[in-house]
């Protein structure tokens, strides 16, 4: 890992970023429909020409985007739309808020489908992994916003155990137990997805490993089951399932988006829908830039884990 | 040893998340609303929006269970010089939510920005006819109109919420953030106190409000985005009361904590036929609609019965104006066929309708999607017109390109939407020739003169008569094809009582008297 490879790879981010701008800029514009702030039938043509004024919207396309670039540029995003404020104070506060929820559902995801692949792929055609497989499919496939539904009817409605929505009782913030309690539904369904691919990626990775020859070797020479595991097995598995994880981080922190709507989660993930829905430019922009700026970062974060964990991926850096 | 610490860990998690579920909330209503709101009326741009400000922003008058006007920031008022010169005495025991006197310079200050349209006001087309208003004293506001506008008072009980001038005067409405997004001063029975962005407002009863003590010791106004997810959480008793849709009733019907009422919704449901195209222009071609579209059957299937049949434009909310002797016209699709061959169109050897020229009766029917509702409403219209021999498309949109792309440049063949107006019959702006609203592109001189001679003839019974003649000129002339009027549906929380029988937005104008057995 040399400081050159570095500058480069931070270097082509930026690319990423900049194209990524400059993308989201005109498919957003010239997408049908206009800012929800507008779509009221009922505004006279005085009213209409007024609010395009004050949005800026009657300026030529390619004076809108020298503008949005000149200001994003210094580090504006501009004012949302939506909330009359601006789009970085309006991401900064909802941020928080998705990091607790992607955060829990991350952790819950490593601590399920770690152990049951890694399990699942040492034992290939075991019940155990029959059943592991089964359901992870199961999980997979079923709709997020039909098993979010099912799990507040089930937990809220039925049987009265968890509040249905929201991230505190009105007035309780700042109350852990009270957010946690929130949490716990959520999280279940963020993650139910996750942990399925997870898991699966880590039981192919394993079964993949666990058949090599130097594994074979290993225990032959009578090396221990936790250590073949441990050093032999996940540690060489462990690539692709970084990087399966790596993936799964900025669905994470930008798309989740029907898990936030459906239990009312005050994140980044409804705030999208929001702006998409509403189709408020700036905060379209400024999350989408965010978004991305996530996805390089951790992908850039993850490439500099490789050569960590394997010495070949060192030698080649 | 690590079997007990894993036992210890879950009582710290048990005991933890049941000091979180103990909390009193006694008296505290929760409502939903789908976004973080505007708490400023003057710009609010949507219902959620205007709900909230109902509580915080009180107006001149509201309206009573009649929807009409009753005094309210106003005690009394006067109408002179023929219908021109409003005057106002004003309550002198009003404070703002920061102990501020109210006075009439708050209600100068308001519709001054209400009607510039630079203040990003929402308002401008309600308040057009305002001319001039004058501080007279402390206690005396004066409007004069620049014409008669019969609507005015029923207008100020809409959403004409009154504003601080002290403490937004001078700064544009749109870029006093803070007042509108957290820290709103109004003069209603409830205050805010704690605003959590994309989740809650919190407000606490106004000990200082002029009316009726608040019966309530507070409201929280909840951010839940999906209905489904509002159906749930009233039946968690984690919201009061929701606003549902016909398909979200079987789930509440049998919920024995649950109350379903009907409200009255000044609103009509409609297929604009835009009359720019040839196909739609003659009158008789529109008449024969009425007779096409098994309204019945879209009232009964899709709205479970919760919709009035409609006699044109007027909802029969408006109960002093709907001419009830004035019979509906029902579905008799071999009367829809004789009228459209009276304007020339004829059934073909495979019963499609086709002109002299052999061209067919074909046209798109755009609907917002995403509403059940209005989707299988715009399917049934497109099959009851099918089998007339009409070949109809329908095309759904999100509601944005509808408006945007397709309504108001007017490229559109036929749109399934609605109208929400104020409680008033005032429709000039939707059905007079070349006004704003009137996206049909409708045009009937005795129409005109009716809408006209309506909106400035303030005499309840001379109105009456004007608009019942409207009405009947609607069956032969439709200036749009009414689907039905809607019931707005309400379940509440049984323990839920003081509700007046109005639709939410005007019911929450009287939530002092709201309480929580």
């Amino acid at each position: 890992m040399t400081l050159s490879y570095l500058i480069r790879r931070v270097f082509h981010a930026l690319i990423v970023l900049v194209m990524v701008g400059i993308i989201t800029f005109f498919v957003v514009r010239l997408a049908p429909g206009g800012p929800s702030l507008l779509a009221d039938p009922k505004l006279s043509a005085v009213e209409r020409q007024a609010i395009e004024e004050r949005l800026g919207l009657n300026d030529p396309l390619p004076i809108q985007f020298t503008k949005w670039a000149g200001q994003t540029a210094r580090g504006n995003l501009g004012n949302s739309f939506l909330y009359g404020a601006p789009t970085t104070d309006i991401i900064m506060t909802r941020l928080p808020n998705t990091l607790i929820l992607a955060g829990t559902s991350l952790l819950l995801t490593l601590v399920v489908a770690l152990p049951l692949g890694l399990a699942s792929g040492l034992r290939p055609g075991s019940a155990f992994d029959r059943i592991t497989s089964t359901v992870s499919l199961v999980f997979v496939a079923v709709p997020v916003f039909w098993f979010g539904l099912l799990l507040i009817i089930l937990f809220a409605v039925t049987w009265r155990l968890l509040p249905a929505g929201g991230m505190n009782t009105a007035g309780q913030e700042g109350n852990l137990g009270d957010l946690l309690r929130h949490l716990i539904l959520p999280a279940v369904v963020l993650s139910a997805a996750s942990i399925a691919e997870i898991l699966r990626y880590t039981r192919s990775s394993t079964r993949t490993v666990s058949t090599q020859d130097y594994v074979r070797t290993a225990r032959a020479k009578g090396v221990g089951q936790w250590a073949l595991r441990y050093r032999h097995v996940l540690r060489n598995a462990a690539i692709p399932i970084l990087t399966a994880v790596g993936l799964q981080l900025p669905r994470l922190i930008g798309g989740a988006a029907i898990t936030e709507t459906i239990f009312g989660w005050p994140g980044m993930g409804r705030l999208s829908v929001e702006a998409a829905l509403g189709r408020d430019y700036p905060l379209i922009m400024g999350i989408t830039l965010f978004v991305a700026l996530a996805v390089v970062t951790f992908n850039l974060l993850i490439d500099l884990m490789y050569p960590w964990l394997d010495p070949r991926v060192r030698a080649e850096a | 040893m690590p079997k007990r610490l894993f036992s210890v860990g879950l009582l710290t998690l048990g005991f933890t998340l049941a000091l979180g579920s103990a909390q009193a909330q006694s008296g505290i209503l929760k409502l939903p609303l789908i976004n973080d709101p505007i708490m400023n009326p003057v710009i609010a741009p949507d219902l959620g929006s205007v709900l909230i400000n109902k509580v915080i922003f009180p107006g001149l008058v509201r309206p009573n269970e009649d929807l009409l006007p009753e005094p309210d920031l106003a005690k009394s008022w006067t109408i002179t010089n023929g219908g021109l010169v409003y005057t106002f005495n004003l309550r002198s025991d009003v404070k703002w939510h920061d102990g501020k006197p109210f006075t009439a310079a708050d209600v100068v200050f308001t519709f001054k920005a209400a009607t510039d349209p630079k203040s990003g006001s929402r308002l401008v087309s309600d308040f057009s006819s305002i001319k001039d208003i004058v501080a007279v004293n402390p206690t005396t506001v004066r409007f004069t109109l620049s014409r008669p506008f019969a609507p005015f008072l029923t207008l100020l009980g809409h959403n004409a919420g009154i504003l601080p001038k002290h403490l937004l005067d001078g700064k544009p409405l749109n870029d006093a953030t803070a007042f509108n997004r957290s820290t709103p001063i109004g003069t209603g029975p409830f205050k805010v106190t704690r605003v959590v962005p994309g989740a809650s407002i919190t407000l606490e009863a106004n000990k200082d409000y002029y009316g009726n003590k608040p019966k309530l010791a507070g409201m929280v106004f909840k951010v839940v985005p999906d209905i489904n997810a509002q159906v749930a959480q009233l039946r968690s008793g984690e919201l009061d009361w929701v606003n549902v849709e016909p398909n979200s009733l079987t789930s509440l019907q049998n919920d024995p904590n649950i109350t379903l009422k009907q409200a009255n919704a000044v609103q009509h449901f409609l297929v604009f036929f835009n009359q720019k195209n040839p196909l739609f222009a003659p009158a008789k071609v529109r008449e024969s609609m009425q007779y096409a579209v098994n309204r019945k059957a879209i009232i009964d299937g899709v709205l479970k019965g919760y919709a009035d049949y409609p006699t044109g434009t007027l909802p029969t909310a408006l109960k002093k104006y709907y001419d009830k002797t004035i019979k509906p016209i029902q579905y008799d699709p071999a009367r829809a066929k004789a009228l459209l061959a009276q304007a020339g169109w004829k059934p073909d050897a495979k019963g499609q309708l086709v002109n002299a020229k052999g061209e067919p009766f074909k046209f798109t029917l755009i609907v917002d999607r995403g509403n059940p509702s209005r989707e299988q409403a715009a399917l049934a219209v497109q099959q009851d017109l099918k089998k007339i021999g009409m070949d109809v498309t329908l095309q759904p949109l999100e509601f944005a390109t509808l408006v945007r792309d397709y309504l108001i440049p007017g490229k559109y063949d036929a749109n399934l939407i609605w109208w929400t107006t104020p409680p008033d019959p005032d429709q000039y702006a939707y059905y007079a020739t070349g006004q704003d609203n009137n996206n049909a592109f409708f045009s009937n001189p005795r129409a005109d003169e009716l809408l006209k001679r309506g909106r400035e003839t303030a005499n309840v019974a001379l109105r009456q008569q004007i608009y019942n003649s409207f009405q009947r000129l609607e069956m032969t002339d439709p200036p749009v094809l009414v689907l039905y009027y809607p019931k707005e549906l309400q379940a509440l929380r049984k323990n839920l009582g003081g509700v007046p029988d109005l639709g939410i937005r005007d019911a929450l104008r009287h939530s002092e008297d709201f309480q929580l057995r």
